[in-house]
């Protein structure tokens, strides 16, 4: 049997790069960006599961590497929203 | 691609070794029958395998699934319609008007050996849904 | 990338499913072993691995050529490769996790 292909450093959600790694661009183009990658994860997640369940040769892993990476968009998207307000009140602090 | 309808080959590939075995068992028992309630001395009986199309039981579509694997089932049982093995006994109950006795045609060693071959396919099969179970059961954990 | 891993996964069980079908179909007169072309299905990445025939594998009397010897080693070696392959899987998933949450501070 051949070996195993090498695998390069981990990035589960290509989406979730893209929408938490800019350093301070336009907020808003961060948050639809971000949106919709939890919604494109969303679908996916809910799809897989139907697929599962309604025994259409879906595997498990798979279904369950969908809802993973749908918690972990909302997760991100989650701890950008934070960020983005808690710096929002520091600014507005700052102006009184 | 889905384990689970691998786990339902595997059950059947257990159930129909099963009843092979089943049946080398009664012809090992019969091996010397000279009377049946049917007349005549026992005869020997054979399972016959086939493949079979498989889906999991919560599958509501077949064609999605990988095709060509396939379960297995005792599609039919044969007996054996060859003409018994005569025997000169004449002293014997079952014995006939020129002292030969019927006796059915079993091959004691011969079904031995496949009996033992029944056991490991039943094994192999055993084997086979505890790897099955197992590659879900990682899969599920990857959630915690 | 873990979309390989995935997909690894995917091949794995694919696989799996036709060892568990040449193991039930080892006494089935005719039956010839089915495989999947792993290498090439994993450079494909995408779409459901195809089935075919095994070469090489001698017929035995009434037309089947399972060896149960293969069909046990491929058995064993995909179980501990999916095993291993959602172990590595797993951690990659924590790993993320944890970098997410250390954002919270």
């Amino acid at each position: 049997m051949a070996p195993i292909p090498p695998i390069s450093a981990p990035a589960l959600v290509e989406p979730l790069q893209a929408a938490g790694g800019t350093g301070g661009g336009d907020f808003s183009q961060v948050f639809s960006s971000a949106i919709r990658s939890v919604e494109g994860a969303n679908q996916d997640a809910n799809a897989s599961v139907q697929r599962f369940l309604t025994g259409e040769g879906e595997d498990l892993h798979s279904t369950i590497l969908a809802t993973t990476r749908a918690e972990m968009a909302f997760d991100l998207f989650l701890q950008t929203r934070n960020k983005v307000v808690s710096a929002y009140q520091e600014i507005m602090r700052m102006q009184l | 691609m889905s384990l689970f309808s691998a786990l339902s080959i595997g059950s059947s590939g257990m159930a129909a070794q099963r009843a092979r075995a089943e049946l080398l068992v009664e012809n090992l028992a019969n091996a010397e029958t000279t009377r049946t309630p049917e007349g005549g001395p026992y005869r020997r009986k054979d399972a016959v395998f086939e493949s079979t199309p498989v889906g999991s039981p919560f599958s509501s579509v077949f064609g999605k699934e990988l095709e060509a694997a396939s379960g297995v089932v005792v599609a039919s049982v044969v007996t054996d319609t060859r003409d018994p093995e005569k025997r000169y006994m004449p002293g014997h109950p079952d014995a006939d008007a020129n002292g030969y006795v019927a006796f059915p045609r079993v091959n004691p060693a011969e079904d031995m050996v496949d009996l033992m071959g029944a056991a490991r396919g039943y094994e192999a099969n055993v084997a086979a849904i505890g790897a099955v179970k197992d590659m879900i059961q990682h899969s599920i954990e990857l959630l915690k | 990338m873990a979309g390989e891993l995935e997909r690894y996964m995917d091949l794995l069980s694919a696989r799996q499913k036709l060892v568990a079908s040449n193991i039930a179909n080892a006494d089935t007169p005719g039956y010839q072993t089915q495989d999947i072309d792993f290498q090439s299905e994993f450079q494909n990445a995408m779409g459901a691995p195809q089935a075919a025939a095994v070469a090489g594998l001698p017929n035995k009397n009434d037309g089947n050529n399972v060896s149960i010897d293969r069909e046990s080693r491929l058995l064993a070696e995909n179980a501990l490769r999916f095993q291993a392959a959602s172990a590595l899987l797993h951690s990659q998933i924590q790993q993320l996790r944890s970098a997410i949450k250390e954002g919270q501070s």
